[in-house]
């Protein structure tokens, strides 16, 4: 097998309702883009790969499809480089390497595929055939995609955490969850002190992940933090912002610190080590552009005593399965992955991938061990375009 | 980051080399056997039979793929990989201390010679985090035996950093060794006769 071509490569962009409203800091949202990519060798395999579906990604990921077309899959480290590390980091920013990721995970599928193995295996060497994952909670339980100024005073209202208390609870009951991610409005640290003691109230076995997206200042993040240090939370995913905020707010506190938005390429990995500004990086695969780059987080955060993680946010079922993958062929990675499929009101695959008991399986067969659906695919599309060459 | 595959039976064995720098010296080989048949063969110039098991594992596995090894791994940055005369030594196979060192900042190049080190993973995530500091990684293949520079030259391929490198401790014949595409690690094992005349079992 001495190379394998890139042959075709289509994409579709897809837009999926959620099942109900999801807000935080940075959204109130109820649907959820992605962009398909199918990515076809000139074996005839075709690997999958998944990817933000605005408007900017699909763009970029049509003229790096472009520049891919021709280029051997095995190799897929120099794929990057065709691109040339400007295009797609500094000059499109976290489009250019979301869309990167979106392509190279597709050659990785495709290339697994031809070899007939696990894309755990082809990462690493599969460790675990299930992942224990983690339900989001939206900072919120609101009817419809409300405006910043309803959320608000729904926010005022602070019986109102009541609702979110029992929507958790209904997801133990229904899918066993054991792991939860608030997310925070940050508008209210009276709300989430209130609402994250109640949460531990209810379910004080429960393992609770905390996340303003960084949208408190440092001041306010450090002395709500200070109070929620005795709930033994998990972590606190992005209390406040940069680099220099998160490390300080870190040096107040017992509580694990974590990030998925500040130490989320290469280059940052080594200033946040030096400057001990987290324990554990969420690696999201579409923010460090590709396998390979989170794979080799993994290893360098684990090697400096710092905690990989998974971190993903309103994926089809492909991405998904990229990181039950991604979690079975890492042993650095200890806590569970985000999941969100099940917020999904429909997917992109024939097969489900349900939660039971907290955890989800990692998918079996060549590749990611998935199948596009093309009827369901269809059906959730806003647009498609065969990518050709220039 | 082991390789992924089921060995059906692993055998090493010792041997003297008759090439390089190291003429006579005793050498580890090892075979080992994928359930599905596939053979595939590793060494080591040192005594941890580790090292020899891992390789053989990882050439296994792309001989049974029909691909080289930094396919198996992500690809490969380069074809050709610098090879230079290097009087330097190597670093210490103390991961502690390489650790302390790295965030000291008191390396520009990380000399390591990867049979020293141990695992192919081992030996990966080293250059993993030295890309993450920005920094250079020379393998040294310890006798300038040809099996030690081609399995320098498999893993180099696939290293990030720009400042990638094998070293010897004698002046290279050539000042580039070009990456080989042949499945598995790509070794040519012909080139020591007491290599074929060992008795491997299973």
């Amino acid at each position: 097998m001495a190379r394998l071509g890139i042959a075709a490569l289509r994409l579709t962009r897809v837009s999926i309702p959620l099942t109900m409203v999801h807000a935080g800091s940075m959204y109130v949202i109820q649907k959820a883009e992605r962009t398909v990519v199918e990515l076809t060798l000139e074996n005839g395999v075709t690997g999958l790969g998944d990817c933000w579906g605005t408007p900017d990604a699909y763009a970029l990921l049509q003229r790096f499809g472009r520049e891919m077309l021709g280029k051997d899959a095995l190799n897929r480290l120099a794929l990057r480089e065709v691109l040339g590390k400007s295009t797609y980091d500094n000059r499109h920013g976290r489009n250019g390497r979301a869309a990167y990721a979106g392509l190279d995970l597709a050659a990785w599928d495709a290339v697994a595929r031809s070899l007939g193995l696990p894309l755990a295996d082809l990462i690493g060497a599969r460790q675990r055939e299930s992942v224990e994952v983690v339900c989001t909670l939206p900072a919120a339980i609101v009817p419809r995609a409300v405006t910043r100024d309803e959320l608000t005073e729904h926010l005022d209202v602070l019986s109102n955490t009541r609702l979110v208390v029992e929507f958790a609870q209904e997801q133990v009951r229904k899918l066993g969850f054991r792991n939860f991610k608030l997310k925070s409005a940050a508008y209210s640290p009276a709300w989430d002190w209130k609402l994250l003691n109640e949460l531990k109230e209810a379910m004080p076995q429960a393992r609770i992940r905390f996340d303003p997206n960084a949208n408190y200042g440092p001041a306010t993040a450090t002395a709500l933090c200070r109070r929620l240090d005795g709930l033994g939370l998990e972590f606190f995913e992005d209390p406040t912002g940069e680099m220099e905020g998160l490390a300080r707010l870190r040096e107040a506190v017992r509580t694990p610190v974590a990030t998925n938005m500040w130490v989320v390429k290469d280059e940052q990995l080594a200033p946040a080590i030096r400057r001990r500004a987290v324990d554990v990086v969420l690696g999201d695969l579409f923010m460090w552009g590709g396998i390979d780059a989170l794979r080799r987080m993994a290893k360098v955060a684990h090697a400096f005593g710092l905690k990989p993680a998974l971190h993903s946010v309103y994926e089809t079922g492909i991405a998904t399965a990229a990181n039950l993958h991604l979690a079975a062929a890492l042993p650095e990675v200890e806590y569970p992955n985000d999941a969100s499929l099940h917020f999904m009101s429909a997917d992109v695959l024939a097969e489900p991938q349900p939660v039971i008991g907290g955890r989800m399986r990692v998918p079996q067969g060549a590749g990611l061990g998935v199948t596009l659906d093309r009827d369901k695919l269809a059906a959730l599309a806003i647009e498609t375009a065969e990518v050709r060459a220039a | 980051m082991a390789a992924p595959v089921r060995l059906a039976y692993t055998h090493v064995h010792s041997f003297r080399l008759a090439s390089g720098e190291s003429s006579g010296a005793e050498a580890l080989a090892a075979r080992v056997r994928l359930e599905d048949g596939t053979l595939g063969y590793g060494f080591t110039p040192n005594d941890d039979a580790g090292v020899a098991r891992d390789m053989a594992a990882w050439d296994a596995l792309g001989r049974s793929k029909g691909v080289a090894l930094p396919a198996l791994l992500g690809g490969s940055h380069r074809e050709r990989i610098p090879v230079e005369k290097d009087d330097n030594p190597a670093i210490a196979p103390d991961w502690p201390a390489l650790r302390k060192d790295l965030l000291a900042g008191r390396h520009d190049l990380l000399r390591i010679d990867p049979f020293a080190w141990g695992s192919l993973e081992q030996v990966v995530t080293i250059a993993a985090s030295a890309a993450a500091f920005d920094l250079g990684v020379a393998l040294l293949a310890p006798n300038a035996h040809p099996w030690e520079i081609q399995y320098c030259a498999a893993l180099a391929a696939t290293f990030r950093g720009d400042d990638t490198r094998i070293v010897l401790r004698i002046s290279p014949e050539r000042n580039e060794f070009e990456v080989k595409g042949e499945p598995g690690i790509g070794i040519d094992w012909s080139l020591e006769p007491a290599f074929g005349k060992i008795q491997w079992q299973g």
